[in-house]
C-alpha cells in the first residue's frame, strides 16, 4: 500500500513540476536521418554517427515543486564529439510539434556550425549561432520562432535573485541578438539549461583544437567507446529515466570482448582500456559502489575446437610475406578445411522473405538471356549492316542474325570474414554475424536466379598452424537448403589471418575457367592474429596475397563495414576495389546489387 | 543513330559560349592544340567540362563534333559505315573522320562508357602518327594540325570494366577539373540564369552542403549544372523551394527518405 501511494505521488508531482507538453514530443528516432544529413551538409564531421546523448546534470535553480518531486535535475543538451553528435532522445519543453521538430534540426546545424569550442560558453554559442543564422537563411525565422518559446519557458528574471537575474537577462539579451553579450555576470548558479545552445561542457567536434578533448566531469559522465559498433548498440538504449547507469554492463562485455579481439592491433589500446576503466570507474561506484571495471580484463571464451566442426582432408601449407624481410617465406601458415556439419535443408528465414523476391526480380535480368548475334553465315533474320557492307564490297555473305543464349561467362568466390570481431552488436537485436549470415543467403539467393557460378568460404584463424577454411558451398555444389543452413549455422571465433584465406580462395578459384574470376571478400575489420600477424604485418601480407591474385588474373575486391577501413583499405585492394558499408544492417540488401554494379 | 556530331553550329564564330576558367586550363588546352597533343580532362558530373571544350573550340574557331558515347558505341560508330542510298551503297564518314577532314576538335565524353574497342581506333591517332586507318574503305587519313582530339570521363566509378586503360590514357595531356570556387560558382550560376545575386548565393551555399554530403548520403556529388538548372526555374518565376525539389534534390535521389533529408538542408537555406 505504501508503494502503491507513493509511485502515485511519484507520478502526480512529476506531472505537476515538469514544464513539458508530452503530447507535442518529437522522438530523436524521427528525425534521425534528416538531423544527420543537415549536420553533415551544414559542415559536421561526415564520420560521425547520429546518438541520443545522456542528460546532463544542469545545477541550476528549480522550482519549489521541482524539488518537492525531485525530478528536473537534468536536462537533454545537444553536443558533438570525436564520436558522434548526441541530440536529446526526445524533445519535448516546446507546446507545439513543430517548435519540437524545429529544436532538433536548430541544434544539429548548431553543432556543425560551432567552430569555436575554446571560447567561453555563452560567446561559443554567440558565435555559432550567428553563424548558422548568417549562412543559413531558412534558419533563421525557425531560430526566433524557438527564441521566442524559449523565452516563454525560462524563469522570470524578476523572481530570481539579484545576481542569477542578471545572468537571465544576459541569456535573453544573447539568444535575442546573438553576438550582443560580451560580458558574463557572474551568479553563485548555473543558468536555467538553454534548449538552444550547446551543452556547457561540451567538448570541441573533431577536427577542431584536436587534442583539447577532455572527458567532461559531471557525473552523468558518458563513457567513450574507441569503436563505432559500441556506440551503436549504445544508441539504443538512451538513458529515459534518468537514474545513474548509463548503459547495461552487458555493453560493457562486448566493449571488453572487442578490445580483447582487436587487441593486437591499436597501439593506444591499453591507454583506452584505462580510459574506458575510468569512465566505468565513476559509474559503477556511483550506482553502489560495485567494483565494474575489473571484470574488463575477463579473458575470452572462445569455443572449443572439438565441439565446433570436423576436420576434413589433409594438411595444406600456405606461404606468407614479411614485409620486414621483404621475403615470402614458404609453408608458414596451415590450412585447415572444415565442412560445416550436414544437416537438413533449412528453410528461408521469414525476415528474408522480401529483400529476396525484390533481389530475384532484379537479378533475372542479368540472367542469361537471348541475345541477338550479328553477322552470322546463317540465320532467321538478315542483318543489314553486314549486308550493306556486302553490297559494297563484296566479300563473304555473312549477313545474317541469329538468336542465341548469351552465358555470362563469370566466376565469383565469395570469402567471408568469420572472427570473433563479427560478433560484436550493431544493434538491439543483430550482431555482425547476424548480418554476414544474412547477406550470404540473399546473395546465394540472387545469384541462383542468374546462374552464375558461384562459391561460398568463410575462415578464420588461431595463430599459423590453425587458419580455418570453412567450405560452405563449393563451385560444384548447386545452391539449395542444405547450403543454406550451412550458411545459418555458422558461428564465430578467433582472429583474421586474411592473406591465409585469401591465397587459398585464389587456389580454389584459379582452377575455375570462366573468363571473369571474381574473389569477393567480406569482412569487417583489418587483418590480425594473436601471434606476429598484426597491424603493418597482417596488412602488408593481405595486400601481397591480393597482388598476387591479382596477377593470376583473379579480380579481388572487398566489401566491408568497418568504418575505418578507408585508413588501410586502399593500401591493400587498390583505391577502386573495395567498398564501405556504412550501415551494417543494409549489407544483406547491398550486397547482391553491388556484385551486379561490379561484374555488369 | 546515336551518335550525335553535335554543335557544329560553333560555325558563328562570333558566339563563345561563357566559361571562367579556374587555373591555367585555357592555357594548357591553346598550347596542347598547338602541339598537336590529345586532351583528357576528367571530373565529376556537372563541373564544366563539356562547357569548357564548347568554350575552347569558339575560341580557337574550329568546328566541334561531340560524340556523347555509350555501352553500345562501337568504332564503326566513330569512323564511318556504308549506307544505302538511290544508287547502291555510299560510304559516310563517322563524327572522328569528319573531325579529321575538315580540321575540327573530336570531343568524346564519357570515353569509358564506349566499347573498348573504341579506343583502339584512338591510339594511332593520339600519339606521334597521328593516322586513321579506315579499314572499311582502305584509307589511311592523316590528321591536319588542325585537328585535336579530346575525351573526357568521371573517375570514381567502381565498375571493373568502366576504367581507362593505361595504354590509352598515357597518350592524352590530362587535365583535372573540380566544382569551382564559391565566388565563382556564384557568378556562373548568375550568368547563366539571371538570378539575383543573392539566391545565386543561397543556391552555391545549398550545393556545397550537399557536396559534403555525397560521400555519405549521395551517390556522386551535385554538379553546378543542377543549380544552374534550379536558379533558371526561379528565373522564371518558381518558388525556391519549389524549383530546388525539382531541379536539384529529386535528381540526386529516388529514396523518399533521403530526398526528406535533403529537403532539410534546403529547408534551411530557403525556408522562412
Amino acid at each position: 500500500m505504501e508503494e502503491q501511494v507513493g509511485i502515485l505521488w511519484h507520478r502526480w508531482i512529476n506531472k505537476l513540476a515538469a514544464r513539458r507538453f508530452p503530447q507535442m514530443a518529437v522522438e530523436l528516432t524521427d528525425v534521425a536521418r534528416s538531423a544527420a544529413l543537415l549536420y553533415r551538409a551544414l559542415g559536421g564531421d561526415p564520420g560521425a554517427t547520429l546518438q541520443a546523448g545522456a542528460q546532463t546534470l544542469h545545477g541550476a535553480r528549480r522550482s519549489m515543486l521541482q524539488r518537492l518531486a525531485g525530478s528536473e535535475r537534468k536536462a537533454g543538451l545537444a553536443w558533438a564529439d570525436s564520436e558522434a553528435l548526441r541530440l536529446p532522445s526526445r524533445i519535448d519543453v516546446y507546446p507545439e510539434q513543430r517548435l519540437n521538430r524545429d529544436a532538433y534540426f536548430w541544434l544539429a546545424a548548431l553543432c556543425a556550425c560551432d567552430r569555436a569550442p575554446d571560447l567561453p560558453w555563452a560567446a561559443r554559442n554567440q558565435t555559432a549561432t550567428a553563424a548558422v543564422i548568417r549562412n543559413y537563411p531558412g534558419l533563421r525565422a525557425r531560430y526566433f520562432r524557438l527564441v521566442d518559446a524559449e523565452i516563454a519557458r525560462r524563469p522570470e528574471p524578476h523572481k530570481l535573485p539579484a545576481a542569477e537575474a542578471l545572468q537571465e537577462q544576459a541569456i535573453r539579451a544573447a539568444l535575442q541578438y546573438p553576438g550582443s553579450v560580451t560580458s558574463w555576470p557572474a551568479a553563485g548558479r548555473s543558468p536555467y539549461p538553454v534548449m538552444l545552445w550547446l551543452r556547457p561542457d561540451a567538448p570541441a567536434p573533431i577536427g577542431i583544437a584536436a587534442g583539447k578533448t577532455q572527458p567532461f566531469a559531471t557525473a552523468a559522465n558518458v563513457a567513450q567507446p574507441d569503436k563505432k559498433r559500441c556506440s551503436a548498440e549504445q544508441a539504443e538504449l538512451p538513458e529515459r529515466q534518468g537514474g545513474m547507469l548509463l548503459f547495461r554492463p552487458e555493453t560493457i562485455f562486448s566493449w571488453s570482448e572487442y578490445a580483447k579481439v582487436e587487441h593486437s592491433i591499436d597501439d593506444n589500446d591499453d591507454e583506452d582500456l584505462a580510459q574506458a576503466a575510468d569512465d566505468l570507474d565513476v559509474i559503477s561506484i556511483a550506482r553502489d559502489g560495485r567494483q565494474v571495471a575489473k571484470k574488463l580484463r575477463m579473458e575470452l571464451d572462445l569455443p572449443a575446437a572439438a565441439l565446433d566442426q570436423t576436420p576434413l582432408d589433409g594438411v595444406r601449407m600456405l606461404p606468407e610475406w614479411d614485409y620486414r624481410a621483404r621475403l615470402l617465406r614458404p609453408a608458414q601458415c596451415q590450412i585447415t578445411p572444415i565442412q560445416p556439419a550436414q544437416t537438413i535443408a533449412g528453410v528461408l528465414p521469414a525476415r528474408l522473405k522480401r529483400d529476396q523476391q525484390r533481389l530475384k526480380r532484379q537479378f533475372e535480368a542479368l540472367a542469361p538471356a537471348r541475345i541477338r548475334l550479328k553477322s552470322q553465315p546463317d540465320g532467321s533474320d538478315i542483318d543489314i549492316d553486314p549486308y550493306i557492307r556486302h553490297l559494297a564490297d563484296g566479300g563473304e555473305g555473312r549477313f545474317f542474325t541469329d538468336m542465341r543464349k548469351r552465358d555470362r561467362d563469370l566466376a565469383c568466390l565469395l570469402l567471408a570474414d568469420l572472427s570473433l570481431s563479427t560478433e560484436a552488436w550493431i544493434g538491439p537485436e543483430r550482431s555482425v554475424i547476424d548480418v554476414i549470415r544474412d547477406s550470404l543467403v540473399l546473395f546465394s539467393e540472387a545469384l541462383s536466379v542468374t546462374r552464375d557460378r558461384f562459391a561460398l568460404y568463410g575462415f578464420n584463424s588461431h595463430e599459423r598452424n590453425d587458419v580455418r577454411f570453412y567450405d560452405l558451398k563449393s563451385f560444384d555444389e548447386p545452391y539449395d537448403g542444405k547450403i543454406r543452413s550451412r550458411i545459418l549455422s555458422i558461428k564465430p571465433a578467433y582472429y583474421t589471418r586474411m592473406g591465409a584465406a585469401v591465397r587459398r580462395a585464389a587456389e580454389i578459384l584459379e582452377r575455375q575457367r570462366s573468363r571473369e574470376r571474381l574473389l569477393l571478400l567480406l569482412t569487417d575489420g583489418k587483418p590480425n592474429d594473436t601471434d606476429h600477424y598484426e597491424g603493418r604485418f597482417g596488412i602488408e601480407d593481405t595486400r601481397k596475397a591480393i597482388s598476387a591474385a591479382r596477377q593470376q588474373g583473379l579480380r579481388p575486391f572487398c566489401v566491408t563495414i568497418d568504418q575505418e577501413a578507408r585508413d588501410y583499405l586502399p593500401h591493400i585492394f587498390g583505391k577502386n576495389n573495395f567498398i564501405i558499408i556504412r550501415k551494417a544492417s543494409e549489407l544483406p540488401a547491398k550486397l547482391p546489387l553491388l556484385y551486379a554494379m561490379i561484374t555488369h | 543513330m546515336s551518335v550525335t556530331p553535335l554543335s557544329r553550329g560553333t560555325n558563328q564564330p562570333n558566339h563563345i559560349p561563357f566559361y571562367t576558367p579556374i587555373g591555367n586550363e585555357t592555357d594548357i588546352f591553346e598550347s596542347a592544340y598547338r602541339n598537336r597533343l590529345p586532351l583528357l580532362i576528367k571530373g565529376p558530373t556537372g563541373c564544366g567540362k563539356t562547357r569548357f571544350i564548347e568554350h575552347m573550340a569558339a575560341k580557337l574557331g574550329r568546328p566541334l563534333y561531340t560524340v556523347s558515347c555509350h555501352d553500345d558505341l562501337s568504332a564503326a560508330d566513330l569512323v564511318g559505315r556504308h549506307l544505302i542510298g538511290a544508287n547502291g551503297t555510299y560510304w559516310a564518314d563517322g563524327p572522328l573522320t569528319q573531325a579529321i577532314r575538315h580540321g575540327g576538335i573530336c570531343y568524346l565524353d564519357e570515353i569509358v562508357e564506349a566499347r573498348k574497342d573504341t579506343t583502339v581506333v584512338l591510339h594511332a591517332l593520339s600519339d606521334d602518327r597521328r593516322i586513321l586507318p579506315v579499314d572499311r574503305t582502305g584509307e589511311i587519313l592523316e590528321a591536319p594540325p588542325e585537328f585535336m582530339l579530346v575525351v573526357s570521363y568521371n573517375p570514381g566509378y567502381q565498375n571493373f570494366s568502366k576504367g581507362l586503360k593505361p595504354s590509352t590514357r598515357q597518350r592524352f595531356v590530362s587535365l583535372a577539373f573540380d566544382f569551382p570556387q564559391t565566388a565563382r560558382e556564384i557568378d556562373i550560376v548568375v550568368t547563366e540564369s539571371g538570378v539575383e545575386r543573392d539566391t545565386a548565393k543561397r543556391l552555391v551555399t545549398l550545393v556545397q552542403a550537399l557536396r559534403s554530403t555525397a560521400e555519405h548520403d549521395l551517390e556522386a556529388a551535385p554538379g553546378t549544372r543542377l543549380i544552374v538548372c534550379a536558379a533558371r526555374l526561379i528565373a522564371s518565376g518558381h518558388d525556391a523551394r519549389a524549383a530546388c525539389r525539382v531541379a536539384v534534390i529529386e535528381c540526386l535521389s529516388d529514396e523518399p527518405e533521403t530526398v526528406t533529408a535533403l529537403m532539410e538542408v534546403v529547408d534551411a537555406i530557403f525556408g522562412d
